[in-house]
């Protein structure tokens, strides 16, 4: 637990000095939904809030590769990985400073992107389940972090990572956009509140479970020669 | 580690880098308490010996074992008692030279208080807040040598541990050296600067004993 401290800490640390990933993540976001917004010409999305909710979600999965491609950056460049992996600390530990780090910097993005994509693509008067969907970000950004930490690990060591990292991490993504899709639209229309919203947040919860687990497990064979 | 156990066994140890042999079946000894130097050109296989020893590289053939764990298998029993000075200073720029000395403690599972006596070894005391970054090449030396003997090891490996050193630089090696009990080995390229520490040599050439 101490070691996990002081790497989320360096983590944090290193992020608040260099202001690297947040404000790129957050340029990211608001560029993304202006585009698409002007781009609409003041017409609403053909698919209505279905369409619009895929939208914040591709947005949020992309955003979210903005950090994971900079994940273990310092590590990689300064030869850190020799300094780490010669202390007997515990490799799941970097991973889950990292994943810990990873999902802060993904809530801290989505307090500026919900209230705009309600601002520039929902403003029918319909309001959203608010609990419902911060239950679902949380758990979405959880389950990003925790994999995409996985998969960053994994790349590190590869010369076509930026590459490969989006290759192999966009496919895990299906079943996650796909069911927070669903719970987004959910919170926008109460008549289907009920069933979905239990079935969808628990589904989340067990896809954060297993690649908790996975992380957890196999991040030490990820990173060691 | 039982009191017949050298320090480090290798065995008919050696190492590829895709097709390259880096190290190519290499065999040697050092006893408790022994200093050894690593000579030889560059790409003779000296830093991936280290690598090996410290536990972040794996021997593709051979056997290998530290304080009489076999690695990789004990890789875990050796990392506590393995102090590891690497080709890069293995700190991260944007954390002061303390911040890195407290991060490093917590991953060796070193006291807290253990960072402003390290610091004090190297006569870093008065940059403890001072930015990696902004240290020179030299000062950076001295952190990355803090950092090594930060948890008090038993085997030092430390690699070209002169490289930026100034005159004080090396003067406060030569008496970590001097003070430490333990066993060391060191790969330089200046075997005479470490000839009064009484150390053995060993020579290296392309990946094998000389």
């Amino acid at each position: 637990m101490r070691a996990y401290r002081a790497l989320l800490r360096k983590d944090l640390l290193l992020e608040w000095r260099g202001r690297e990933l947040v404000p790129a993540m957050l340029a990211f976001v608001l560029g993304a939904m202006v585009l698409v917004r002007f781009g609409l010409g003041g017409e609403t999305l053909a698919g209505g809030t279905r369409a619009a909710t895929g939208l914040l979600w591709v947005i949020v999965v992309f955003t979210s590769m903005l950090a994971l491609v900079r994940s273990f950056a310092q590590e990689r460049e300064h030869g850190i990985w020799d300094g780490l992996l010669s202390t007997p600390a515990d490799r799941s530990a970097i991973w889950a400073a990292r994943a810990t780090a990873t999902f802060l910097f993904l809530a801290l993005t989505q307090v500026v992107a919900v209230p705009l994509f309600w601002l520039f693509f929902l403003q029918e008067g319909r309001s959203p389940s608010l609990g419902v969907l911060v239950a679902a970000l949380l758990l979405a950004d959880l389950g990003v972090a925790m994999l995409g930490s996985l998969l960053a690990g994994l790349a590190t060591h590869v010369r076509a990572r930026e590459v490969l990292l989006p290759v192999m991490f966009l496919p895990f993504m299906l079943p996650l956009v796909t069911v927070a899709v669903r719970l987004t639209v959910d919170t926008i229309s109460p008549q289907t509140r009920g069933f979905h919203t239990s079935q969808g947040l628990g589904f989340l919860a067990l896809y954060d479970t297993i690649f908790g687990l996975l992380g957890w497990a196999l991040f030490e064979f990820v990173v060691e020669d | 580690m039982s009191s017949s156990d050298p320090a480090i066994r290798c065995d008919a140890v050696s190492r590829r880098y895709g097709e390259r042999l880096a190290l190519d079946r290499v065999s040697l000894e050092v006893q408790p308490g022994e200093r050894v130097l690593l000579t030889g050109g560059n790409g003779a296989g000296k830093t991936t010996l280290l690598r090996m020893l410290a536990t972040v590289l794996r021997p593709h053939e051979g056997a290998l074992a530290v304080a009489g764990h076999p690695l990789p298998r004990e890789a875990r029993r050796v990392r506590p008692l393995v102090g590891y000075l690497g080709h890069e200073p293995l700190v991260y720029p944007g954390l002061t030279a303390g911040e890195n000395l407290e991060l490093y403690a917590a991953l060796q599972g070193a006291a807290p208080d253990r960072v402003g006596a390290a610091l004090e070894l190297v006569g870093l005391e008065r940059r403890r807040g001072d930015l990696a970054s902004n240290l020179s090449r030299g000062m950076r030396q001295r952190l990355a040598l803090a950092r090594a003997v930060l948890h008090r090891p038993r085997i030092l490996l430390l690699d070209e541990p002169t490289t930026g050193l100034d005159d004080d630089g090396r003067e406060r090696l030569r008496g970590l050296l001097a003070a430490h009990d333990g066993t060391a080995v060191i790969s330089t390229h200046e075997p005479e600067w470490f000839a009064p520490l009484h150390v053995r040599r060993i020579a290296l050439a392309e990946g094998r004993l000389a």
